[in-house]
């Protein structure tokens, strides 16, 4: 265990490094610099010369890889630099960010649960029979509606024929409810899909088999023995797309104006915000390759098998 | 080998990790505030309220970096705009050039700040001060040397001969803020709230979500009629009309084109749609010969219908424009706006040496004739009128192809390969031509990609930076835009509308062409 959880640090800082080395290079080759925004020129009288004198005192005109070496030395010392637009510091953003992000993110997993478990409980006990066809069907639908015209569909029921819920922004329990739904329905689609498939793959075991025979509840041997196997190409999909949930959310924090970090991210990279970039991707790496470490020392817990050491994966 | 008493210990530890984020995660969810307020009604207790949606978003207040504080009411500036675009007295009463280094602004007697302290030429220079340290954008537009503050008097001496200050203080980065406030909070809690003179001062401010006001009892200009107001931001056009029809909202900026017709049915609504100072032209590349050629940029000035785009393009939320400027600006052009003429054009391309050939295709010395339009997609409407001028040039056999690229600025500057580009400016944020003439007319603009440099339009506009007099400065603003449409340097089409959706149950108020003063004292609810 000590071992794993070592490996994964080194891992660690190796992936953060090559991340922000290759988005440097990337952001730095895509055309523009956050120049003309800070001096904002579409509404202030402003010569090129100024633009250079700028471009100069940020160290633009520096090489790629002097450019690259000074955000790492300022890294080094812990700090992540100021965001060339809002003038803070990207530490400060990031946290400011990240809770509207991490609860619209528990909120959809809330939601997909609710909706995937029974839904691939249910097609993986009556397969091929109606519970089956209509949790297939709903994946099709779950996984083919866009996000934005599900959100604008969930909007124009809820908050504008019915008025139960507001429209937008980030309040109290109602305002959670849209964008949950919003973000979990989509996830249901896959996870209830890959929840059944694992499902039937694990009744079909032996040790299922041996359970039954011995007379065991069938609710129990669903639940205490089969969804337990079924879980782990769930929990590796899922900590996958942990990148994803922090980032790809973008649609749904635009429609509801929730402050999260997908709608800071996406803007920052227009506005060629490289500080924020850099940290953000430093941040999601970071996020990712933890999770992605809980994920394995949750499978010890699933699975005897790999706590034990024995066969299995 | 584990031992199942150590398989449990990590079990436990998983599961209080587990709780732990679920307790910080509840952590962060009560700092929030309680349920959003419904705007659409007069609150128990005769509290008078309204809630508006705007389509920016905005993570900080800070005066001297956003528009917002000055947009909402909250702080305000020495100078302002009238509604007829025209620079007015505000926080300054009068003002005077001493000479052409030198202004003198008097500092309005019984203006309080929202902490109740007095705003006097003292607190008017100390909030310069930060604006200059903290924008350096402002620091370039007000060119400060120097500054006086004697009683309600304050001195500007700028670092060379600034005609046009006065203007330039209308910029929303020159908000006069209390500075002594901001030492006392703190800078971060200052750029949450800031302290200004305005009727409205901030009572919560949730970054990139909303900002909650309340009214400020000792403005100056008498206590605004509305007790509290709800500025919430989202970027969805769909959303924020929903808004409007389900009357959560009771203002809503920027109501897609399309949306119009369908909140002018409902009897409660209004739509509101003003021209903006904002002008969508196309812009030649004056670099290549091609296009150095007067009769070339005149043939095809003339193929554009500029009412098609106004009714077709923008479904009539628009004017056609007929110069930089909006005709209703005192410097405005009163020439009429161009019709289309293809027999025109064609004549011109002939007289400017191109032939057709036996397909119809224009050709000069064997080479045929084809030209290249950079579009982007910042603004819908730029690639459909791009798309609206290739046909009309395909209907005379010219050839023209469209480009959409990501980044228009950086691309009209770094790449020789185009002819045309689609382009869009804010003509006359302060209520002055010279800060457009300047950046896209003279050498070495930040709006000038192409450095442009017409002999005979330097010259007046070296002219008018030497001319601090307004009359002067209306005249000369005049003959620069007369130069500019005689030589056909940009093909300015179309000034298009800001739209706003109403609930008529809003009173006293009107959005502004200006797009700066979103907030203020007079308006009310029924």
């Amino acid at each position: 265990m000590g071992k794993l959880i070592a490996a994964r640090l080194w891992q660690l800082v190796f992936v953060m490094f090559l991340l922000s080395l290759l988005t440097f290079t990337l952001m730095k080759l895509a055309p523009g610099d956050p120049v003309m925004l800070i001096l904002d020129t579409e509404e202030l009288a402003v010569t090129q010369a100024d633009e250079e004198a700028l471009r100069k005192e940020l160290g633009f005109d520096q090489p790629l890889i002097t450019q690259y070496a000074s955000w790492l030395f300022q890294l080094m010392k812990l700090d992540m630099g100021e965001s060339y637009i809002k003038g803070k510091p990207v530490l400060d953003e990031l946290i400011q960010r990240l809770p509207a992000t991490i609860q619209l993110a528990v909120g959809g997993m809330l939601v997909m649960v609710l909706i995937a478990a029974p839904l691939g409980i249910l097609a993986a006990k009556y397969p091929g029979r109606w519970p089956d066809h209509v949790s297939r069907l709903f994946a099709l639908i779950g996984a083919s509606i866009p996000s934005f015209w599900l959100g604008l569909l969930l909007i124009y029921v809820f908050a504008y024929q019915w008025k139960w819920l507001p429209t937008m922004g980030k309040g109290g329990l109602s305002s959670f409810i849209l964008p949950s739904l919003t973000l979990g329905f989509a996830m249901a689609a896959v996870y209830s899909r890959l929840l059944r498939t694992g499902l039937l793959e694990s009744l079909s075991q032996e040790y299922i088999r041996a359970a039954r025979a011995r007379g065991i509840a069938e609710w129990r041997i669903m639940t205490k023995h089969a969804l337990r196997a079924a879980l782990l190409p769930v929990l590796t999909v899922f900590g996958m797309s942990m990148g994803n949930l922090l980032a790809g959310q973008v649609v749904i924090e635009t429609l509801f104006s929730w402050p999260g970090l997908g709608g800071m991210i996406v803007e920052a990279i227009f506005q060629r915000d490289y500080p924020i970039v850099q940290g953000y991707v430093l941040f999601t790496g970071f996020f990712v390759v933890v999770v992605n470490l809980l994920v394995d020392l949750t499978y010890s817990l699933l699975d005897p098998r790999i706590r034990f050491g024995k066969g299995g994966v | 080998m584990f031992s199942v008493k150590k398989v449990k210990r990590k079990k436990s530890l998983l599961l209080s990790l587990l709780l732990a984020t679920g307790m910080l995660l509840t952590a962060c969810g009560q700092q929030e505030a309680p349920n959003p307020s419904i705007a659409g009604e007069v609150e128990k207790g005769g509290q008078k309220k309204a809630k508006m949606i705007i389509h920016f978003k905005t993570g900080s207040l800070d005066p001297h970096n956003s528009f917002y504080p000055l947009k909402f009411g909250v702080t305000e500036t020495l100078v302002r705009m009238d509604e007829n675009l025209e620079v007015k007295p505000w926080l300054a009463s009068k003002w005077e050039a001493i000479d052409e280094r030198t202004w003198t602004f008097t500092i309005r007697d019984g203006v309080t700040f929202q902490d109740g302290t007095k705003l006097d030429a003292a607190a008017a220079k100390a909030s310069f001060e930060r604006g200059v340290a903290a924008s350096p954008a402002l620091a370039r537009a007000l060119k400060i040397a120097s500054m006086k503050a004697s009683g309600q008097e304050l001195t500007i001496v700028t670092t060379e001969p600034h005609p046009s200050l006065p203007s330039e203080l209308v910029n929303p980065f020159a908000s006069v803020v209390q500075v002594e406030a901001e030492k006392q909070m703190g800078t971060e809690a200052f750029n949450l709230a800031p302290v200004g003179t305005g009727p409205f001062k901030v009572k919560q401010f949730q970054p990139n979500v909303k900002a909650d006001l309340v009214r400020y009892d000792g403005y100056w200009d008498g206590k605004a009629k509305l007790d509290e107001i709800e500025i919430a931001f989202n970027e969805d056009g769909n959303v924020r009309a929903m808004a409007l029809q389900s009357k959560e909202a009771d203002i809503v900026y920027q109501i897609p084109a399309e949306m119009v017709s369908v909140i002018q049915q409902d009897p409660e609504l209004r739509v509101e749609s003003v021209p903006s100072l904002r002008v969508h032209f196309l812009l030649y590349n004056q670099q290549k010969p091609l296009l150095q050629d007067n009769r070339v940029r005149r043939a095809i000035d003339l193929l554009l219908d500029r009412n098609s785009i106004v009714n077709d393009i923008l479904l009539g939320n628009a004017t056609a424009a007929n110069g930089p400027f909006h005709h209703r600006l005192p410097f405005g052009s009163e020439d009429e706006v161009r019709k289309p003429n293809s027999a025109e054009a064609i004549k011109l391309l002939e007289e400017a040496g191109y032939q057709r050939n036996a397909e119809g295709k224009w050709m000069k010395d064997g080479e045929p004739l084809s030209m290249q339009i950079i579009t982007y997609k910042g603004r819908p409407e730029l690639p459909l009128i791009a798309q609206l001028l290739q046909s009309e040039a395909a209907k005379i056999g010219l050839v023209m192809e469209i480009k959409t690229v990501e980044n228009v600025d950086q691309y009209l500057r770094d790449h020789q390969d185009w002819d045309v580009a689609t382009y869009s400016n804010s003509t006359s944020p302060r209520g002055d031509g010279g800060f457009y003439l300047n950046s896209a007319f003279m050498p070495g603009g930040s709006l000038n990609p192409i450095n442009l440099a017409n002999e005979n339009l330097i010259q007046v506009v070296t002219q008018l930076n030497a001319t601090a007099d307004i009359q002067q400065r209306v005249k000369l603003t005049q003959q620069a835009v007369d130069v500019i449409n005689r030589e056909v340097l940009h093909s300015f089409l179309v000034y298009p509308n800001m739209i706003v959706g109403v609930n008529n149950r809003i009173l006293n108020w009107k959005p502004g062409a200006e797009d700066y003063y979103y907030i203020n004292n007079k308006m009310d609810v029924k």
